[in-house]
């Protein structure tokens, strides 16, 4: 029952190689205002080999960093950090720290440096969930295609009373251009560009005969007089 | 430039499927669990702890080191987890200690890493390294060589002084983390190592044991606890046998000095621990104790328990006024005895501080557990035993293995005692005094295998015997009481459009026989799970909660104990069969003796009763020993319902064995191929075998080597991974753009492998036809110091694995998490068609394939992944994937496919809805299905389809369960969510008060219109 004792083993004391302990801190914003809004967090370099959890004053080190280049990321629940790029190298004591844009490559590194200890804030706090589309009678009438079929429907039931309080001429004038502009319509639906073409062409060679039809036109109120009388 | 692919993730139509805030928590469900408490030492047992949060109230938790490497604070009140920090895998738990509001936990090879935390909220005050990990003790067990204590000081937080590696002694400042002063002994090669302190105001006490030839001598030290500089160092005269568990330090109030207790030779010694060290041992007089136990009083307040030789035990304290250690009580009938099973003792605390210790034994007579608590301060000090029997269901839930106590006192003799157990089984009960407060199943934090199991459709009972006319009428009579409710609810349905939806809650499980039935869209199944503590459990698939629980049996290891290790799981009965289903869980058993058998357990899915009737309901299930030797692999044809299990000598077992399995197997036996991992770890090769008739012995079949994986020889396979459970193949092909077809590539008897090279830090994925050993796909991917962590998934004609990047290799790349998506196609080119659904495998056609693959790179690191599935496998499949930051996420296939363009789509690849290559997949919240839950290291995700052809099941597990819905292609075979039937009907109001108003007006027009036109 010794065993215990002697199964220990002292594992090859490593050879002393450059390592330093990276500190760093995440300051509270208004995304996240402190240790109970963040929850258990850690910060992890290298898939997660090397990590330090982040403490209530949301400071953390991550200890014995070897020499080369990291990426530092955030394991937090419920919130988004940005990544950075933490280069170590035998010669400098202090991290350069950088930018980093996932899915970029790692080299040229970024320009900008960011200053050592490491200093993060939360970018987001994680929306989980869509909002439920409800039913609402204003919003229903505040959708354009919605006001579009109200317009077009008071246009059919108020029309013909525009049209009744119209000038005669103007009315005359009008109910001509609707006849052109659906002819125009029906050849294009042919596929007789040139008919339709043509008679928008028509169109303004038309206003010449105006005159006569003008006088021609004269007969027009007496109908609409009729008309009127009928009602 | 990254606002694009963000805006085409929420284009897609995979997240159509993406939560409402008032579904969560009614599509799923989650269980935080913390893991079965570790109890090997007091230093990590559970303990109750009380903190005075204002100066008359506490609050209390229990504390507890978990075999899943998590340290949690447990609420007494409800059974609630109030906290819990999941430690890594390398950095194991190996002590915690408790005072005032913070707890300090020392973990990791040699105790490597100092951390502390609030007591009541868990938030993390404290983390120091305090040495490298890789330059740490290793031991067994881990806890050895460490040790903290913490020392009060003027400041909030105690500092905290820690042994570690079993010579180095530091004091911490409990609240900068930063070391006071630093000891490490002169000569850490000596044989000296200690492996606890004690400690005053002004003196730190190290305990070691000294190595001598036949046994071990106690080695004390002390320092100054405000300097840490050495006052004296004595090898203590002793003889101890055992180790650290013989050696108790006992403090009992500030102003004594501690002392130090032993157990040497039958007798029990104690020396008194002042800096100077100059005490000489003292002993009990008789030589008659068999051990000593610490019961978790020996700090503050110096009471340990020791066994007398005939199992009796006794309550010593230390005795400030006389020579050393005093018995003060001795437990009455606790001498060994057929009656009763053998003792657990275990001390705790009241509201005032006061020391209590209990007895807690199984009564064989009364078939239930009793408890004995000794108060020392009761009865003018002369110490009373308030005694009571509790009903422990020592059937459903094994042996109790640990217990702590927590006490009342309630005035006058009166004590109410709590209990914690734990449980051989992995619960934990709370028990005040004879009721049961709360269970927490912890053994589902270790699932070896799950199953989901299909119920059975509700039937309308109705008597088929003939009755008469009369009686029909009465029973018609009878059955109207129900139209009111049933009149109601179809107006309330009309009037309400408040139809049954997926996203609704589910009634309750059970119909009036008891059994349960499946729900309208199929999502209530039995999940049945098997855990590493030998229990299998069937949990309801829509609430989590346990149906039934069955504690597997040992059979002919009960005598020597043995543990029960789950293989699979296989569904040998379903619904479809005609009859309840049934499931067979497929286990090795290695007993103490080294021995290991594979043992069958068979069970009704829905009830758990044993379906071979051995054992009666109620009891432990006993199983079926199918081979007496350990299992190299098993094969379950689902066609057949048999299960083929072999043997290292490569025989074939069938479970059932009956005639009508025979006969079945018989007429496959000559066209089965398997693929086997053989040789030892580190060194294992895949081999095809062939089955052949046994010429010997009739009706039996082995399987012989037909084929060698043309691996190179430095690799070793980590895992198989067989295709996601077969599903029906909706389509054999993809149309392009351009109306050709690529034809997948189907073939029946893929697998992929994983392998690990022990040469370069390498892994390598192969895709392998098992029938001849061909390989069809290979790519090798860096490993990560070493260790090869990759995840695969196969479906259909679909691979996708993930694994870590660490290397760059030249400009342009970059570290990161990657997944890979490989597509199989048939031949060359679009339209090549070779039918590989059909093909032999020996045919030349079957190695004409062509692999389309992508790599993205993922946000997060991945624990596991698997595809959803679904029951016409039309729908989309979507990957599930488990992250290191504890959530659950689906990544739709669109994002997946491989054949993404690199370039701005062209209209025949926007006609395929293929949206440009983008190397990043985003990390999109609202495609994280676990939501505001925290999934933490989860192992497995199981999915299986619902009646819905849209929707599927999912299943993740590990350290905590969850389970949801997921509809990849958006449920498109039920009534929209967003569907309004107030809507609908209002508009066609309206267009019918329109056509009133307006239909009088157009008459008018149109009569008008015939007078004067």
């Amino acid at each position: 029952m010794r065993s215990w004792f002697w199964t220990l083993s002292l594992l090859s004391l490593s050879c002393s190689v450059f390592a330093l302990d990276l500190h760093g801190r995440v300051l509270w914003n208004e995304v996240c205002r402190g240790s109970q809004e963040l929850g258990s967090a850690k910060v992890i370099l290298y898939q997660g080999k090397l990590q330090g959890g982040v403490k209530w004053d949301g400071t953390f080190t991550i200890y014995d960093v070897h020499p080369g280049t990291y990426i530092l990321s955030v394991l937090a629940h419920n919130h988004t950090f940005d990544k950075l790029r933490i280069d170590v190298s035998d010669s400098d004591p202090l991290p350069e720290v950088r930018p980093y844009v996932p899915g970029t490559p790692l080299s040229p590194p970024s320009q900008v440096m960011l200053p050592y200890p490491v200093l993060l804030s939360a970018r987001q706090k994680n929306n989980y969930f869509v909002p439920r589309q409800s039913f609402n009678l204003l919003a229903m009438f505040q959708n354009p295609m919605m006001i579009m079929m109200v317009a077009a429907g008071v246009m059919v039931l108020g029309a013909p009373y525009l049209l009744k309080s119209l000038d005669p001429d103007a009315l005359e004038e009008f109910k001509e251009r609707q006849a052109k502009v659906s002819g125009l319509q029906n050849s294009i639906q042919n596929g007789d560009f040139k008919g339709g073409l043509s008679a928008l062409m028509g169109n303004d060679e038309k206003p010449r005969s105006t005159g006569v039809s003008t006088s021609h036109s004269n007969q027009t109120p007496t109908k609409s007089k009729g008309k009127g009388k009928r009602r | 430039m990254f606002i694009l692919p963000a805006l085409l993730v929420f284009l897609l139509p995979g997240l159509a499927c993406a939560l409402h805030e008032s579904e969560a928590g009614v599509v799923d469900w989650h269980k935080t669990l913390v893991g079965v408490p570790l109890a090997y030492s007091p230093s990590i047992a559970p303990a109750f702890h009380r903190v005075h949060d204002t100066a008359n109230t506490t609050r209390s938790v229990i504390l507890t080191a978990t075999g899943n490497n998590v340290l949690a604070a447990l609420n007494p009140v409800d059974g609630s987890v109030a906290w819990r920090h999941v430690f890594e895998p390398e950095d194991p738990v190996t002590a915690f200690r408790r005072g005032e509001d913070t707890v300090a936990a020392l973990s990791g090879p040699g105790g490597a890493t100092l951390r502390s935390f609030n007591a009541l909220t868990g938030t993390l005050l404290l983390e120091t390294r305090l040495h490298d990990p890789s330059t740490g003790h290793l031991s067994e067990p881990v806890n050895v060589g460490t040790s903290l204590a913490l020392q009060a000081t003027d400041s909030s937080h105690p500092d905290i002084i820690v042994l570690t590696n079993g010579h180095s002694v530091r004091r911490i400042d409990g609240s900068t983390g930063g070391m006071k002063w630093g000891w490490t002994s002169a000569d850490q090669t000596s044989l000296v190592m200690y492996t606890d302190l004690a400690t005053t105001s002004d003196t730190v006490y190290l305990i070691g044991f000294a190595k001598s030839i036949q046994s071990n001598t106690l080695h004390v030290s002390s320092l100054s606890a405000i300097t840490g500089q050495l006052i004296e160092d004595v090898d203590v005269p002793s003889h101890i046998a055992d180790g650290p568990g013989d050696v108790i330090t006992l403090t009992s109030s500030s102003s004594v000095p501690p002392r130090l207790a032993w157990f040497e030779r039958g007798a029990i010694r104690s020396m008194l621990l002042t800096p100077d060290l100059k005490d000489k041992p003292a002993s009990t007089k008789e030589a008659r104790y068999r051990r000593i136990i610490d019961v978790g009083l020996a700090t503050e307040h110096g009471i340990f328990v020791a066994i007398q030789g005939d199992g009796s035990s006794r309550v010593f304290k230390v005795d400030e006024d006389g020579p050393g250690v005093n018995a003060i009580w001795e437990f009455a009938d606790s001498a060994d005895s057929n009656h009763y099973a053998e003792s657990i003792y275990s001390g705790g605390l009241d509201k005032d501080g006061y020391p209590y210790v209990a007895r807690l034994f199984w009564s064989h007579a009364l078939g239930k557990a009793t408890a004995h608590v000794f108060v020392p301060h009761l009865a003018e000090g002369n110490g009373l035993v308030a005694g009571f029997t509790f009903p422990f269901d020592t059937r459903t839930h094994g042996i109790i293995n640990h217990v702590a106590i927590d006490n009342v006192h309630q005035g006058g003799f009166q004590v109410l005692t709590r209990l914690f157990l734990t449980t051989t089984t992995g619960a934990v009960q709370l028990w005040q005094r004879d009721t049961l407060q709360w269970t927490r199943e912890e053994g589902l934090a270790t699932i070896a295998a799950a199953e989901y199991v299909e119920l059975p459709e509700e039937k309308i009972v109705h008597s088929h015997r003939a009755e008469a006319f009369l009686e029909r009428v009465v029973r018609h009579v009878k059955d109207t009481k129900d139209l009111p409710s049933y009149l109601t609810a179809f107006v309330n349905r009309f009037l309400t459009g408040s139809y049954e939806t997926p996203s609704t809650a589910l009634p309750s499980a059970a119909n009036t026989s008891g059994l349960m039935t499946r729900d309208t869209f199929g999502f209530r199944k039995i999940i049945v799970v098997a855990t590493a503590f030998g229990k299998i459990y069937g949990l309801d698939s829509t609430t989590g909660d346990i149906v039934w629980g069955r504690v597997l049996g040992l059979g002919w290891a009960a005598e020597v104990g043995a543990a029960i290790v789950p293989v699979k799981i296989c569904v040998t009965r379903t619904v479809a069969d005609g009859d309840t289903p049934q499931v067979v869980v497929v286990t090795q058993r290695r007993a103490e003796n080294t021995l290991v058998d594979t043992v069958l357990f068979h069970v009704d899915a829905l009830t758990g009763e044993d379906a071979r009737h051995r054992s009666p309901s109620g009891e432990i299930l006993q199983g079926l020993d199918i081979i007496s030797g350990p299992l190299v692999d098993l094969f379950f044809l689902p066609g057949k319902r048999v299960i083929v299990l072999i043997d290292e000598f490569l025989g074939l077992h069938l479970y059932p064995d009956n005639d009508g399995t025979h006969g079945a197997f018989a007429k496959v036996a000559s066209s089965l191929y398997l693929p086997l991992r053989a040789g030892s770890p580190g060194n294992r090769r895949l081999v095809g075998h062939k089955v052949h008739p046994n010429p010997e012995i009739d009706g039996r079949y082995f399987a012989a080597p037909l084929w060698t994986t043309a691996f190179p020889a430095s690799e070793d396979i980590l895992t198989v991974v067989r295709p996601s459970n077969a599903q029906p193949v909706a389509s054999l092909g993809k149309v392009l753009g351009n109306r050709t077809t690529l034809y997948k590539y189907l073939n029946p008897n893929l697998l992929a492998v994983v392998t690990a090279s022990k040469l370069a830090s390498k892994c390598s994925i192969y895709v392998v036809d098992s029938v001849k050993g061909s390989v069809i796909y290979h790519a090798t991917v860096p490993g990560v110091d070493g260790v090869c962590d990759v995840q695969a998934n196969l479906v259909e004609n679909w691979l996708v694995y993930y694994y870590y990047n660490g290397e760059v290799d030249g400009p342009g790349q970059t570290k990161g998490h990657m997944m890979v998506s490989v597509e199989f196609y048939e031949g060359t080119k679009p339209d090549d068609k070779i039918g590989s659904s059909d093909i032999s495998s020996y045919s030349n056609k079957s190695m004409e394939v062509s692999a389309f693959e992508q790599a993205f790179l993922l946000p997060h690191g991945v624990t596991a992944l698997a595809s959803t599935s679904t029951k016409f496998g039309m729908t989309t499949k979507d990957i599930i994937v488990a992250t290191q930051n504890h959530q659950i996420q689906t990544i739709p296939h669109r994002l997946l496919d491989p054949r993404r363009p690199k370039r701005k789509p062209t209209n025949e690849e926007m006609e395929e809805m293929l949206v440009q290559y983008d190397p990043l997949l985003p990390y999109e919240t609202r495609a994280v299905l676990s939501h505001k839950n925290q999934v933490a290291n989860v192992r497995r995700i199981v999915s299986s389809p619902a009646l819905l052809e849209s929707t599927s099941i999912v299943l993740a597990y590990g350290l905590d369960l969850f389970h949801t819905r997921v509809s990849p292609s958006g449920t498109f075979d039920v009534l929209s969510e967003n569907f309004n039937k107030a809507q609908l009907i209002f508009t066609v109001s309206g267009l019918l008060a329109a056509i009133i108003i307006t239909r009088p007006m157009v008459r008018r027009k149109r009569l008008r219109e015939k007078w004067y036109q």
